[in-house]
């Protein structure tokens, strides 16, 4: 990973990934996308890492693909996500959120920061 | 973002995907698309390429990685959905099997019977007959016996001068061992206080033994030639199964001593576990250590031998010389006349020749039975499938694949062959278990008895191929033959092939003829033993009480010693509540080598043949006729009176009284025991008592003389207690009179006469039980055939019935018709059968009593019950035909 774009573990990897799926099948390449203009460039998915992590998503259930036509009708695979996909980034959404807000609590007590 | 695919392009790669050509696609497709991006931001196309290749990274190893993990992917995805079909598969052949419930319970129970009986009884065959004995190159192993001319007794013993004549003269032996067996009174591995002394029997033999046999001791060494003489030959070898079970398996028990008889004894060696000679019970081997008198009696006979072949000297050759060398003894020693050599294969010796027999009929009848199943099976098969012709030629026609048909039916001729042999193999363990324990104990190598893998795989085999051959030929023939053929005959009604109906009728014929010959057989032994129940033992055998004791010489050493115990116990036991009366005798059941010797009668010259006539002797107490119920015919029977000091007295049987005094009375006469020279005392017969079967059912009378046990006072005896009820209730109060005189004194051979009686005729019954559930099995088996058969021919002719019905046609001449035509098929196969099994007959000769293998009973009996079995199987399903409705009939297609 490279420093300027933050440590990206293996589990956010996966929340990055289905959050970009709620908004409809995508192909590998479309979800980096997403992600990257979601976040203006901040975090940028470590391509290499981002379709192993869909065949893990795919053995657990939470994601299934099929071979489709692109914009540019070029053959892709198109991930959507399942039932059970939802129902696991739910619940990762929401350990996101305590942990990130424990995160920030301390970062913002004093003494500040600088 | 794109919407979702359309759906006909799931179908572009029908024949499964291609994993690799798949993530090449997506790994390209993806850096395209950068590069696409990176163009748009205005980098030239190379660039935009290069540096969409560097920010995807190592595409390569990830590319391994992705095709890795989705060709594991795939297999499984293909397993699973090879396992759904199988389950579709055998799901359908289950629903298919519950929708014909008879015909499934029928094709089970077929083959499990088939291949539980043939396994069964294939494994016993193996371990008793076909396996070797525990001995290297068995089959280089004879037993030599005497062959007694005198008596007509073929295995009987040496004089042990003839045996060395023998063993130093033969040029065909590498090895000759001489032994005879022995009880014993074993104390061992406890102090000398607390000691119960067990019965142990021992072999005694010639140091050559183990040379015959080719084993030796796996601790310690065997005996040497040294130790043949009295003095030297206090020691020991122990069985294994001694070893464990009295020392522990004590490495250091080489040099102990037990106490055999009283007589200390050291341990030299402990032999290999699974070492038998010459059975099973034998548990200590001891050196025989004759006095020099002894090596040289010539007509004193109780020797055993076995002989190893030398090498390059085959069966008859040593049977050929050994003959010669017989002739000549015969020739220098006038007590040789009318006694030859007779070599037996040890191996043949072991198992002996009437159960060899008996257990190859016992093959036999269950390849027998085995051959009726796979005929049912295919019958089965055949007009299972006759009946789904026209369902599968209509599936066909529909567009099924062909080889997805075949493919069903052959899931479920597996499927019914797997249940089928599930439950055979289940019924071989079962029957296996039954079958050792009713066997009778003396069967040979009995505890050694598995279910035989090999004949286990053999029969399913057999079963699961007769299975499939007969349920996918047909279909592999109607799916070729395809719309055309069977639908017009399914249209037309037809009978099923004329080729298959003959097929049909010639597994029936063959069937019938089968159960022929097994109930032929079974009803001559049945018969056989008819006879042999209906045979006068002589005596009443009924609540008697059997045990053997014998005395210590070391202990008892004077017959007044021996005497006075055997006084006190009589008098004992006769006081003990439910006991009525008890008395002794040296032997219950003769053996069939029993000691025996020539007689010389007082006052009369006496006929070359009367002078090799063999008596029995037997020491008895005065009372043991009266116990036994012998009646007695004339004079009188033993008084406490013929003692030691009184004139020495003898009872005789009435067979005995016929053959020496044919026409005068016996009483007064006397004789002495041994020829011209015989130095024994003389005895005058004081008594005749009625003959007794002694030696078994289905042996003659045997001449016989009686001493009383207190002129002739021998060291081991037998109790015979006659009691007022269960005689093995009386066991433990019994015994506790040999406890109260001596604590030291076993008992054993603990046994009811019935019992006892039983047990000499267990392998006979054994043999009946067996081939009697076999000819009833085959006969069911057959039945099930006929009616089946039938059933299924008269099924396929419903219409033709009902046209004929329909035209005026009685219901009794259809059931004419359809009845005379099974019959006729029946009448061949009883014909067959009949032929056959007068041909089998003939070699079950060895196991018969009172019949011949060409029994007219037993045939006209077989041919009734076939006959009656056979009209029956074929009339209830012609009665059915004839019943049905003309209209129905014409419309049932």
């Amino acid at each position: 990973m490279r420093a300027e774009t933050g440590d990206l573990l293996q589990g956010t990897l996966a929340i990055l990934i289905l959050k970009a799926l709620l908004g409809g099948p995508a192909h590998g390449y479309g979800i980096a996308r997403w992600v990257e203009s979601t976040t203006d460039d901040v975090l940028r998915i470590e391509e290499g890492s981002l379709y192993p992590a869909l065949r893990r998503l795919e053995d657990n259930g939470w994601v299934t693909s099929e071979w489709g036509l692109s914009e540019n009708n070029r053959r892709a695979r198109f991930y959507t996500i399942t039932r059970a996909g939802r129902a696991h980034l739910r619940a990762e959404a929401t350990v996101w959120f305590r942990y990130a807000g424990a995160v920030t609590r301390v970062l913002r007590s004093s003494p500040a920061l600088s | 973002m794109s919407g979702k695919p359309p759906a006909w392009r799931r179908y572009v790669r029908f024949w499964g995907p291609n994993v690799d050509a798949d993530v090449d696609d997506e790994l390209r497709f993806h850096l395209d698309m950068r590069a696409r991006d990176y163009e748009t931001l205005g980098l030239a196309p190379d660039d935009a390429r290069r540096a969409a290749a560097e920010r995807f990274g190592d595409i390569h190893g990830i590319g391994d990685a992705l095709r890795d993990h989705d060709r594991r992917r795939e297999r499984g995805r293909q397993r699973r959905e090879y396992m759904s079909d199988l389950g579709n598969d055998l799901r359908y052949g289950l629903r298919a099997f519950t929708r014909a419930p008879a015909f499934t319970s029928v094709a089970l129970i077929t083959l499990a019977l088939g291949i539980g009986a043939t396994t069964a009884i294939f494994s016993v065959v193996n371990a008793v007959i076909l396996r070797p004995l525990p001995y290297p190159e068995p089959d280089r192993i004879v037993q030599v016996w005497m062959d007694n001319r005198r008596t007509g007794l073929h295995e009987d013993l040496h004089s042990f001068a003839n045996y060395a004549d023998l063993r130093d003269q033969n040029r065909v032996f590498s090895n000759m061992a001489a032994y005879y067996t022995s009880g014993y009174n074993l104390t061992a591995g406890c102090s000398e206080s607390d000691c119960e002394p067990q019965r142990v029997a021992a072999l005694f033999s010639t140091a050559d033994l183990f040379k015959v046999l080719r084993v030796g001791p796996v601790m310690g060494r065997a005996f040497t030639a040294e130790e043949e003489t009295s003095g030297r030959d206090g020691v020991v070898i122990i069985s294994h199964g001694l070893w464990t079970r009295l020392f522990a398996a004590d490495r250091n028990v080489l040099g102990r001593t037990v106490r055999l008889n009283g007589r200390e004894r050291t341990i030299i060696g402990v032999l290999p576990p699974g070492f038998t000679f010459p059975n099973r019970d034998t548990d200590i081997w001891v050196p025989m250590a004759l006095d020099p008198d002894s090596r040289q009696q010539r007509s004193s006979y109780g020797f055993w031998s076995v002989a190893r072949l030398r090498a390059g000297v085959d069966f008859p050759r040593a049977v050929s010389d050994l003959n010669a060398l017989g002739r000549r003894l015969e020739q220098q020693f006038p007590s040789n006349k009318d006694l030859g050599v007779y070599l037996v294969p040890l191996t043949e010796q072991v198992v002996g020749r009437t159960l060899r027999t008996s257990l190859w009929v016992m093959m036999a009848a269950v390849g027998a039975v085995l051959l009726i199943a796979c005929a049912n099976v295919a019958n089965l098969m055949l007009s299972r499938a006759a009946v789904r012709e026209r369902e599968m030629s209509v599936r066909v026609a529909l567009g099924a694949a062909r080889t997805r048909l075949i493919r069903q039916l052959l899931t479920e001729s597996i499927l019914l062959s797997v249940l089928g042999s599930a439950l055979g193999t289940g019924l071989a363990w079962v029957g296996l278990r039954v079958l050792t324990g009713l066997a009778p104990r003396d069967i040979p190598r009995l505890d050694q008895i598995r279910i035989d893998l090999g004949a286990l795989g053999v029969t399913l085999g057999l079963a699961v191929v007769t299975g499939i051959a007969f349920g996918l030929a047909p279909a592999l023939q109607s799916s070729r033959a395809a719309v055309g053929g069977a639908l017009r005959e399914a249209i037309r009604g037809g009978t099923g092939g004329r080729r298959a109906q003959r097929l049909r009728r010639t597994l029936v014929a063959a069937q019938i003829a089968l159960v022929v010959i097994l109930l032929t057989g079974a009803g001559l032994l049945i018969r056989s033993f008819m006879h042999l129940q209906r045979v006068d033992l002589g005596f009443r055998p009924d609540h008697l009480l059997t045990m053997r004791f014998s005395m210590p010489g070391a202990k008892y050493p004077t017959p007044q010693a021996r005497a006075a115990f055997q006084a006190t116990l009589l008098e004992r036991v006769r006081q003990v509540p439910g006991v009525q009366d008890a008395a002794f005798i040296s032997d219950i059941f003769l053996s069939a080598t029993p000691t025996s010797t020539t007689i010389t009668i007082d006052g009369r010259e006496m006929t070359p043949e009367e002078q090799n006539v063999e008596v029995p002797l037997d020491a008895v107490s005065p009372n043991y006729f009266k116990v036994m119920g012998i009646p007695l015919r004339h004079g009188r029977t033993f008084t406490a009176a013929d003692n030691l000091d009184a004139a020495q007295v003898v009872i005789i049987n009435e067979s005995m009284a016929r053959r020496f005094w044919p026409n005068e009375d016996a009483l007064g006469k006397r004789f002495r025991y041994g020829g011209a020279q015989s130095t024994a005392p003389l005895m005058a017969v004081v008594g005749v008592v009625g003959d007794m079967r002694r030696t078994g059912f289905d042996t003659p009378v045997r001449y016989e003389t009686f001493r009383p046990h207190t002129q002739w006072v021998v060291g081991s005896l037998t109790l015979v207690a006659r009691t007022a009820g269960d005689p093995l209730a009386m066991v433990a109060p019994v015994r506790a009179q040999f406890r109260s005189i001596d604590p030291e004194q076993p008992v054993f051979e603990i046994a009811s006469m019935d019992r006892l009686l039983s047990s000499m005729v267990a392998q006979r019954r054994f043999s009946m039980a067996l081939l009697g559930t076999f000819a009833a099995l085959a006969l069911a088996l057959g039945v099930v055939g006929v009616y089946g058969v039938t059933s299924y021919l008269v099924a396929q002719r419903t219409r033709e019935v009902g046209v004929r019905l329909a035209l005026g046609a009685q219901p009794g001449q259809v059931v004419g018709m359809v009845v005379r035509q099974g019959m006729v098929v029946a009448a061949v196969g009883l014909a067959t059968g009949l032929v056959g099994a007068v041909v089998a007959g003939r070699f079950m000769t060895g196991l018969l009593y009172g019949v011949g293998p060409f029994d007219i009973a037993t045939l006209i009996g077989v041919t009734t019950v076939i006959g009656l079995a056979t009209l029956v199987a074929n009339w209830v399903p012609a009665l059915r035909a004839a019943h049905v409705d003309p209209l129905t009939a014409l419309r049932s297609d």
